[in-house]
């Protein structure tokens, strides 16, 4: 039997996606990729990515990444499903992630489960880039994972794929101290979850809270700055003096110009707390 | 002048001691023996010895210093309690007790406990008897042994006899006392004059233990004992009523009779705490004839109930306290705890038939029951038959770390049953952080060799707990799980409920948490039930981790997923080992194997 033979049928029954046309569903909300640059794929790339040399089959991994085309997608899906060693699939899961097709979510969970914690560490940042209900429970499944290393990729996939299903799982993490968490909270939150966050005070951890409040702050996209007000009075009240630093980082990222009354506010707090030290 | 001094010589030999036990005497003499046999007084029906036919318990309290209480079964009262300082345990006579205090003999009278007369031992104390009549005592003097008979009303010595060999601790019934000699003889001597009556070798047992209940005595050693009666004389196992009852290693310290060359003995000690309780029937062919069918076997707490081939039959455990005396009564069996509670248990069904207290606030010692027949009255409170799963968890789960083999044999007895419950509790032993490790190893071998299909529901359970960070989970012996499922296979098992366990099989397959010797497991438990669903799990694992320099390189782990996908796998699965092992980077080990398995 040939091995297309028994792959077709293994890729079938685990639920992976052959990568078939799987370029042309990239999803839509973002804004489109730029155009993609023009590269065959070479046969030997793609010989060394599936080859006993390590450092060939990473540098294979990545240059198949930057090929915006069908075939070399297909390859690297292919040495995937038929198992990389540890130092080849992380750059191999980076690398399929280029170019992201929906088909490639299966593939990815099942690498979110690998043993070895920087492979799960690179699928879970490659599933932010894929919007799909499956991608973002595996991120919010990884949340969960044992080690903290993995637990802050998962945070951070969170927030840059804005998984708001994972709001809960965050929120015990910041209640459990873990920066990544609050990082990630921050960079998501819209005004509901900055409500919630900044009833928090007092029950979880002053520096995680803060760095959470903090990262809120310094988006651009996060106000009006009433708002923003409200968040640096809620810093105001915390005692750690990670607060300062937050506030500070606030500060030094606004422009005077135009005036916004919480910058002022950050700049008073600042002052009080520090005397002038600043 | 010579014929005065012979004459001296022949009043001197008849003044000393009567040497009664000697090593060429008549011997396992049918004739004799049954006449000594006939000649005893034995009530019709079993009876206390004591002379109002009271049903009674004499217990010794802790404290400084120690007391007597003297306690009434059928009224359920306290007839006396008197401070004593006693050293030994208590012997129970027709109006009188006796114990040792301050290296003397003691009687008591039976009714009020007061003081009734003081002797000196002749010698270092062997062990003692009574009867309704009189005390018995053994002593050793040098090389020197003494039996001597002293009056229950005045301690009177009545007469002596010595031994130029080691005498044994005896007991006394019906005009007769039994005592051994040389672990190899037991004595038959007239209560009344000392004579020698008769005696019985042991040809193939030694004699080094006896039990007398009012119409029946018994004797052997700790591999098993005969029941008095006529066929005796043959001295042989074979030939005589003899009976030995399978113990279960786990209670090991069990014995059918006080040892009566233990000195320890001579006081309330933990062989108290351990004793085969039985009865038995009269019978002229044949081995001994148990009562019921059936024995118990009294173990600090514990009391469990056993027909005659060994198979428990229930459970009792006492809550809190040992069992410091116990007693088979002819229709219940009774134990008197530590905290002075007295508990009457059905030798059949385990049922408590009645529960009485000492009222006491001090630890009991130990403590002599004079109840042969008793049994508590139908009003005193008989419940149902022992619930044994529950008495076999508790005993299971036990906080006393003494009883780890009591602990297995509970498992072990557990696991002989069949249902989803019994496989529950085991696993919540599994789960009981203070469970020794050696339990737990009991408990999993157990899991796999009970093979009970309707386990897999609980089993399944178990799976369902997952690594979980935020959970705070993590599953625990997922490994004994895994292998108690692979124990299933063959096993009829509904396809409905084999779907969920090898999805959650599959789940703990690939979750990283999960270390090797626990995945090889899980592939086995998959392989043996999963059928062909298993596969694509199996086979999506081996893909990824045929290629790691950790896992990949684990003979164990290797063995085990090659095995799998070669044996219960199809075409593709086989295929798929062949490609892998023409692929340079799959780890050299698997290579091997896939050619060894595949024999390519």
């Amino acid at each position: 039997m040939s091995k297309v033979s028994w792959y077709g049928a293994l890729v079938i029954t685990l639920g992976l996606a052959l990568p078939t046309g799987a370029l042309a569903q990239r999803r839509g909300s973002r804004k489109p990729p730029p155009p993609p640059p023009v590269a065959e794929v070479s046969p030997i790339d793609v010989q060394a990515l599936s080859g006993p040399d390590l450092e060939l089959a990473a540098k294979a991994a990545e240059t198949l990444g930057q090929i915006a085309s069908e075939p070399a997608h297909e390859a690297l899906l292919d040495a995937l499903a038929l198992g990389l060693p540890p130092a080849v699939a992380v750059p191999t899961i980076e690398a399929l992630a280029m170019q992201p097709a929906p088909g490639d979510v299966a593939m990815l969970r099942r690498y979110a489960r690998h043993r070895t914690p920087s492979v799960r560490s690179a699928a879970l940042g490659a599933l932010a880039s894929y919007p799909s209900p499956e991608a973002q429970q595996a991120i919010s499944d990884g949340l969960r994972d044992l080690v903290g290393s993995v637990r802050t990729a998962a945070a951070s996939a969170a927030a840059r794929g804005r998984v708001r299903t994972a709001v809960d799982e965050l929120m015990i993490l910041l209640a459990r101290g873990e920066d990544s968490s609050a990082r990630a909270l921050g960079a998501m939150a819209d005004h509901e979850l900055a409500k919630q966050l900044t009833e928090q005070l007092g029950k979880a951890p002053d520096a995680q809270l803060a760095r959470a409040l903090g990262t809120l702050l310094l988006r651009d996209d996060f106000g009006p700055d009433t708002a923003k007000v409200e968040i640096v009075r809620t810093l105001a009240k915390i005692q750690d003096p990670v607060a300062v630093t937050e506030l500070t980082d606030y500060i030094n990222a606004t422009p005077k110009r135009p005036v916004r009354a919480s910058r002022q506010e950050a700049a008073g707090v600042v002052e009080a707390r520090t005397g002038g030290a600043r | 002048m010579r014929r005065a001094a012979l004459a001296l010589v022949a009043v001197l030999a008849a003044c000393g001691p009567k040497n009664v036990f000697r090593l060429s005497q008549d011997e396992n003499n049918a004739y004799a023996l049954k006449e000594v046999l006939a000649r005893r007084k034995l009530p019709a029906a079993p009876a206390p010895i004591n002379g109002w036919a009271k049903p009674r318990v004499f217990a010794l309290a802790a404290g400084a210093p120690r007391s007597i209480v003297a306690y009434d079964l059928e009224a359920s009262a306290v007839l006396w309690q008197v401070e004593a300082d006693v050293q030994s345990r208590i012997w129970v006579g027709g109006d009188f007790i006796v114990d040792i205090e301050g290296g003397r003999l003691v009687a008591r009278d039976q009714a009020r406990g007061t003081l009734r007369w003081k002797v000196p031992l002749a010698g270092e104390l062997v062990g003692v008897a009574a009867d309704r009549e009189r005390a018995y005592v053994v002593t050793q003097r040098g090389m020197t042994w003494q039996l001597s008979a002293h009056e229950g009303a005045s301690g009177k010595q009545v007469w002596t006899a010595d031994a130029n060999g080691q005498l044994g601790a005896p007991v006394a019934q019906g005009g007769i006392v039994y005592v051994p000699y040389l672990r190899q003889w037991m004595s038959l001597v007239d209560a009344r004059t000392g004579d020698m009556l008769t005696r019985i070798r042991g040809i193939d047992e030694q004699i080094s233990a006896l039990r007398a209940t009012s119409q029946v005595v018994y004797y052997g050693s700790r591999q098993g004992v005969f029941r008095l009666d006529e066929r005796s004389a043959r001295g042989a196992r074979a030939d005589a009523t003899y009976g030995h009852v399978p113990i279960p290693p786990q209670l090991d310290r069990t014995s059918y009779a006080r040892d009566a060359y233990d000195p320890v003995q001579l006081g309330y000690s933990a062989s108290d705490r351990a004793r085969v309780l039985f009865s038995s029937e009269p019978t002229t062919t044949g081995p001994m004839k148990l009562t019921g069918n059936g024995y118990a076997i009294h173990y600090f707490r514990y009391v469990f109930g056993f027909d005659t081939a060994g198979a428990m039959q229930w459970a009792y455990s006492n809550p809190r306290a040992d069992f410091v005396a116990s007693e088979h009564t002819g229709s219940v069996l009774v134990g008197l705890s530590t905290s002075g509670e007295i508990v009457a248990i059905d030798p059949v069904t385990g049922a408590v038939r009645g529960k009485q207290s000492l009222g006491l606030t001090v630890p009991v010692l130990g403590g002599t029951f004079d109840a042969d027949g008793w049994a508590p009255s139908a009003t005193a409170g008989e419940q149902p038959p022992v619930a044994t799963i529950p008495a076999l968890v508790h005993i299971a789960r036990d906080r006393d770390a003494r009883f780890g083999g009591v602990k297995e044999l509970a498992v072990a007895t557990l696991a002989k049953m069949q249902g989803a419950t019994v496989t529950g509790e085991l696993l919540a032993v599994l789960a009981d952080e203070r469970a020794p490790q050696k339990l737990k190893d009991t408990v999993v071998a157990l899991l796999v060799a009970r093979k009970d299909p309707a386990s897999l529901g609980v089993l399944a359970k178990e799976l369902e707990v997952k690594p979980d960070y935020l959970a705070r989970t993590e599953p625990e012996h997922l490994g004994a799980i895994a292998k108690a499922i692979a124990g299933l296979e063959g096993a009829r098992l509904p396809p409905a409920d084999v779907a969920p366990v090898v999805a959650a099989l599959a789940f703990h397959l690939e979750a990283p948490s999960t270390q090797n010797p626990d995945v090889i497991r899980v592939i086995a438990a998959l392989a043996a039930i999963g059928g062909p669903t298993e596969r694509a799990a199996l086979a999506s694992h081996f893909l990824l981790y045929r290629v790691d320099d950790d896992r990949g390189d684990d003979p164990a782990w290797q063995q085990a997923i090659v095995t799998a996908l070669a044996t219960k796998g199809g075409a593709q699965e086989r295929a798929m080992l062949r490609y892998a092992a023409a692929d340079p980077r799959t780890r050299p080990g698997i290579v091997q194997l896939v050619r060894e398995t595949l024999g390519d």
